[in-house]
């Protein structure tokens, strides 16, 4: 079913209307990264260990190819297709690119996505765009998923994809209320989770793990106060460090495989 | 020297919130100011808090002074929205009394900040 | 015995080498070509003799291990480290072969992780599954290997049979609690006890499965080190009495912190939970303590909770300390200080930091007082404390290893710093290295020339004419470690005066200019910051001219009392222990606070951030890992809250105040981590020929001769209960037969 749908993707490839010679660069790529993925493939053997996730080799390579034609038909938003150690699509898109391509997605013939599942976000405070926006999309015409995954700062605006999935309304307001991203166009933009008058965004990873304030009931006041936080008791945090090394077949292996269309990095 | 740093943070190109220039910022801010200022009569007598429309006016201007410095267009944007977003939250009601007397902070206690006190406080 | 098997263990890379500069040109080895090995495929250039596991910790791949130490000598037989090494039939044991030339060692291979999921599945065929009650679950390298290179199925169905091996756990005294079913026979604690330690106590009796790690007789296991084989032994064989089911490594928080139990300053690690100090564990500094430490560091932290002072205490009118607030207290004090202006005087105890002693000092100054002294002396005459040469270990406790002449003078470094020896005895096994000692005789864990207690064959030494001198100026590198306690001494300028001149003496004919042969040995921790900062060594000042105010800074050993103040002087004690209030006459300790008319109770060396200089000069700080208990402040703090109420504020009101201050005084008590090098040898030597003293004919005495003497000798251990029991143990197994 799957391996049908797929190869209906593959046909359209060609079909969409690129030029010639594209095609031919296309094609002159698929071998290449085929071979790659099979030999990766020979080289482990098949999986035998029932403890082991098993890759599925073709529908890995289908994701690759899918992940490749994506990035053909949005070339000036699309900035990079990997494809995770347990099979998951990643397409990696720049910030103003959003709503085009999750429109792409969402109505293209041979994409369907018509499910937003979730939006989540990522803080990784040492990079330049500190947040990473990721939205999970469902196609249950083709009975896939792909993730979409941009990236910006604390002041940069993300355009709202309200427009293109309604689901999108709380998702982006859990998402300015936990990380402070501001969605541009959303309709209703308010917190979604946290009290009122709260200050700070929890999520992001420089707001502490207990807080800055703490919250009681006042009986002289009859009311709620918000006093700063003291911990009458010690904060627990424990240290899991072992001197030995747990995961040694992982020592410099990245599971991520790098799926871009070659001629896209130039 | 400043003027140098200040300048190689503006060639980076930034995409707006809200507003283009610094009169835009500054218009949304008093507009915002002037919006919170109208409510305070109707916010003293929604809200059972034990403060008059003077002391909120006082408490209006006191937070609005807190970020008089803040200068990126940006940054101000981002704090209007969040007035904007408080504003509402309060005028519809949906805080209620201790969320908004949570602006005086009146059951905290002042941490003394000379040697001495801190001293017979114990705490650095 | 030692000497030849150790080699192996001293070619480490990460052991200190010296640099070729300054070795002799003689002893300069021949430099061998570097041979390459491939370890996973990534190629490494290595010297040959490098084992195939220091040769994949090049390349960042740890192999397991369970027997293998990098300080200890090799014993493979654990066979936990066994890797498969390209055309080799059998895999093997990566810790004790040495690589050879274009070998590819494998160290994931199917091979290898076969090999290794072999033996751990007969380490733990015999291993109980006491995890849960075992207190080295969390930091358990058995647990924690099994976990990564074990095997993910048990084939031990058998659990009805009872054929698990279990042994009898043996009584090795206070401070080890032994499960010896546990045990899987690594002989780290045997090859610690025989090599670092120098007790051979520890041995094994049995083959096979009858195979005990024991002390062949019911014996304890006593030395001053023995609390290492804790932190060695690889499973919960060996774990710390005192600490037995206390806390799991997880929830602990840890500080790395300075041990202030003697001068060396020795690097540790402080494992808190809820403000309270659970254990003390050594943290690795090459050039201090390695990564040992001795017991009284280790185990003496039960003493920082009990007899603790937690609130200020002033006399009442009839003559009763009692508890008082703390602006009662700083009010009293300030007021009989303000009355007592320049005639206020002051005394430092060991274990004081140097913030403190500066605040002190500052405000003493403003008074107009300059009556600031430490407990422990030092001979004024000559450069007195002017120079710093003559107080320091100039020569540094890393630059043992390269002496091959160690002359001791009325010191016992085995129990006055352990870590010293071990230094001493770790050059003695690897290198040609004699020792001489000139004190009583006492067992230093090595052979040493013994030179007699006597003052003239001092005296002979310094004019060159005793038999000694020949070795002395025949050595390359020879050391002379003076032990402080002389200064106790009368004669103490002479002893000392003695010793540079024959230390200069020796200094001509040695071509090392950076060598330093005359090295002090102090006894306490805070000594040399004091005299860094400009206190007077010793107490004679006060007696000579009686204050009517004596702060004594957690001064606790006694050497002023009420009989050498008048009346009415005012006594204000700032510490941190000692509250045994009416005390036994007799009784040895914590005198300080017994004859306070005020206390203010101070912080402990875990709970606070202080700066301390060890007796090489290294300047090491604390850090606060809890809280003061009770009431108690930072020591600095107090006086500098003091200084306000007498309306003097010191000028510093935070730790970076205080530090700049420091920074002002001696830029060197704010380099922390590096030692200061001293320097004026020869003038020292020139100001010590004025010295007129004699030398007294009294033998030079020690007052650490065994090891019972060593467990209590300060305020913190004296007030623990398991040096207490130390104490006991020791003088138990006197009376043993064996």
């Amino acid at each position: 079913m799957a391996s049908n749908i797929l190869r209906k993707l593959s046909c359209s490839l060609k079909n969409v209307g690129l030029s010639g010679p594209r095609v031919c660069q296309t094609l002159s790529v698929a071998p290449s990264a085929l071979s790659r993925c099979l030999s990766s493939e020979a080289a482990a053997g098949a999986e035998t260990r029932p403890t082991v996730r098993p890759h599925d080799a073709v529908a890995r390579e289908h994701l690759v190819d899918f992940g490749r034609y994506v990035a053909e038909c949005l070339p000036k938003f699309v900035q990079k297709v990997q494809v995770t150690g347990t099979d998951e699509l990643e397409v990696l898109v720049a910030p103003e690119g959003i709503v085009p391509v999750l429109t792409f997605l969402k109505d293209h013939h041979n994409a369907q996505f018509a499910s937003l599942a979730d939006i989540a976000g990522v803080d990784v405070p040492s990079r330049l765009y500190r947040f990473e926006i990721v939205y999970n999309l469902l196609s249950l015409r083709f009975n896939s998923r792909i993730r979409v995954k941009t990236y910006t700062d604390e002041l940069t605006p993300i355009d709202s994809v309200n427009d293109v999935y309604k689901a999108a309304n709380w998702y982006e307001r859990e998402i300015w209320d936990m990380f402070g991203v501001f969605f541009a166009d959303h309709p209703d933009l308010r917190r979604i989770l946290t009290d009122y008058g709260f200050e700070g965004h929890p999520f992001r990873k420089d707001f502490p793990l207990s807080g800055y304030v703490e919250v009681r009931y006042d009986d002289a006041r009859k009311r709620v106060v918000v006093e700063p936080l003291e911990l009458a008791q010690e904060f627990r945090r424990f240290e899991l460090n072992s001197p030995w090394e747990q995961f040694p077949n992982f020592r410099d292996t990245s599971v991520i495989e790098d799926a871009t269309p070659t001629t896209e990095k130039k | 020297m400043s003027s140098g740093k200040a300048a190689s943070v503006v060639t980076r190109q930034v995409r707006p919130i809200l507003s283009l220039s610094h009169d835009d910022s500054r218009r949304r801010v008093l507009a915002l100011y002037k919006a919170w200022y109208r409510q305070i009569p109707h916010i003293v007598t929604e809200f059972d808090i034990p403060k008059n429309t003077k002391q909120c006016q006082q408490k209006l201007r006191e937070e609005f002074l807190k970020h008089k410095d803040v200068k990126d267009i940006r940054v101000i944007d981002m704090l209007v929205i969040k007035g904007q977003m408080e504003l509402k939250e309060t005028v519809t009601k949906w805080k209620q009394v201790g969320h908004v007397m949570a602006y005086w902070k009146d059951s905290v206690n002042k941490k003394p900040d000379d040697f001495l006190g801190k001293f017979l406080d114990g705490k650095d | 015995m030692l000497r030849a098997p150790l080699q192996k263990a001293l070619s480490l890379p990460n052991l200190r080498q010296l640099s070729p500069a300054l070795r002799g040109i003689s002893s300069t080895p021949v430099q061998l070509e570097k041979i390459e090995v491939f370890v996973d495929d990534k190629p490494v250039l290595v010297e040959p003799g490098t084992t195939v596991l220091q040769a994949a910790a090049m390349v960042g791949v740890e192999i397991p291990r369970f027997c293998y130490h990098e300080r200890l000598a090799v014993a493979g037989n654990c066979r936990m480290c066994l890797v498969e090494v390209e055309k080799s039939p059998k895999p093997v044991a990566a810790c004790a072969m040495p690589v050879m030339k274009g070998w590819r060692i494998k160290t994931n291979s199917d091979m290898t992780k076969k090999a290794r999921e072999g033996v751990m599945e007969f380490l733990l065929v015999n291993h109980p599954l006491d995890c849960p009650i075992c207190d080295q679950g969390g930091e358990c390298d058995l647990q924690d290997q099994s976990m990564a290179f074990g095997s993910d199925r048990s084939r031990f169905t058998d659990i009805q049979f009872d054929g698990k091996r279990a042994v009898e756990d043996k009584d090795v005294g206070p401070l080890i609690k032994t499960v010896m079913t546990r045990c899987i026979h690594c002989t780290r604690c045997i090859r610690f006890a025989s090599e670092v330690a120098g007790v051979d106590d520890l041995g094994t009796t049995g083959r096979g499965s009858d195979m005990q790690i024991g002390t062949y007789v019911e014996k304890f296991f006593l030395s001053e080190l023995s609390g290492n084989v804790i932190d060695l032994c690889p499973v919960g064989a060996l774990t710390s009495k005192p600490y037995a089911f206390t806390a799991r490594p997880w929830e602990t928080r840890k500080t790395e912190s300075v041990d202030v139990m003697d001068a060396l300053g020795s690097n540790i690690v402080v494992s808190t939970r809820t403000g309270e100090v659970l254990r003390i564990l050594p943290r690795l500094n090459e050039d201090v303590n390695e990564e040992w430490i001795s017991d009284k560091s280790r185990f003496s932290c039960d003493g920082l909770k009990r007899q603790r002072l937690v609130a200020p205490m002033l006399k009442n009118e009839n003559g009763e300390l009692v508890t008082v607030e703390w602006e009662d207290a700083l009010v009293g004090v300030g007021r009989a200080l303000l009355r007592a202006g320049e005639k206020s005087a002051a005394v430092a105890g060991g274990l004081a930091d140097a913030e403190a002693l500066v605040a002190l000092k500052d405000l003493l100054n403003r008074l107009g007082s300059e009556a600031l002294c430490t407990e422990h002396t030092f001979p004024q005459d000559g450069s007195g404390t002017d120079l710093r040469s003559s107080y320091l270990l100039n020569n540094k406790i890393a630059g043992i290893e390269d002496a091959d002449l160690i002359l001791l003078i009325g010191t016992n470094p085995r129990y006055e710093a352990p870590l010293l020896n071990a230094r001493i005895r770790k050059t003695w096994i690897h290198k040609e290295c004699d020792v001489a000692l000139l004190g009583p005789k006492v067992d230093l864990s090595y052979d040493y020339e013994h030179l007699g207690d006597d003052t003239t064959t001092l005296k002979k030494l310094a004019s060159g004419q005793h038999p000694f001198n020949k070795k002395l100026s025949a050595a390359k590198k020879p050391m002379i470690i003076l032990g402080g306690q002389q200064f106790g001494r009368q004669d103490a300028a002479a002893i000392l005066a003695a010793v540079q001149q024959l230390s200069q003496s020796l200094s001509s004919s040695i071509n090392d200019k950076e060598w330093k042969i005359l090295n002090v040995l102090q006894q306490v921790a805070s000594q040399v910051a004091a005299l860094d900062i400009g206190y007077k060594a010793g107490v004679s000042a006060i007696r000579e001219d009686p204050p009517q105010v004596l702060v004594l800074l957690g001064a606790d050993e006694g050497t002023i009392t009420r009989a050498d103040l008048p009346k009415d002087c005012f006594v204000v004690y700032i510490g941190k222990l000692s509250v045994t209030l009416n005390l036994l006459p007799g009784h040895h300790g914590d005198q300080g606070a017994s004859m306070a008319d005020a206390i203010l109770p101070g912080a402990t060396y875990t709970e606070k951030q202080g700066t301390y200089v060890n007796t090489e000069g290294r300047t090491q700080q604390t850090l606060a890992a809890v809280t003061p208990p009770g009431m108690a402040r930072v020591d600095w703090k107090i006086i500098r809250a003091l200084s306000e109420v007498l309306g003097e504020s010191l000028p510093y009101d935070n730790l970076n105040g205080i530090r700049q201050r420091l920074t002002e005084i001696a830029p060197h008590l704010t380099r922390y981590g590096s030692a200061e090098d001293a320097n004026y040898f020869v003038q020292a030597v020139e100001l010590s020929k004025t010295v007129k003293a004699q030398l007294a004919s009294t033998p030079l005495d020690v007052k650490l001769k065994e090891l019972q003497d060593f467990f209590m000798t300060d305020a913190i251990s004296r007030a623990s209960p398991t040096m207490a029991k130390c104490v006991q143990a020791v003088l138990k197994q006197k009376t043993s037969k064996y």
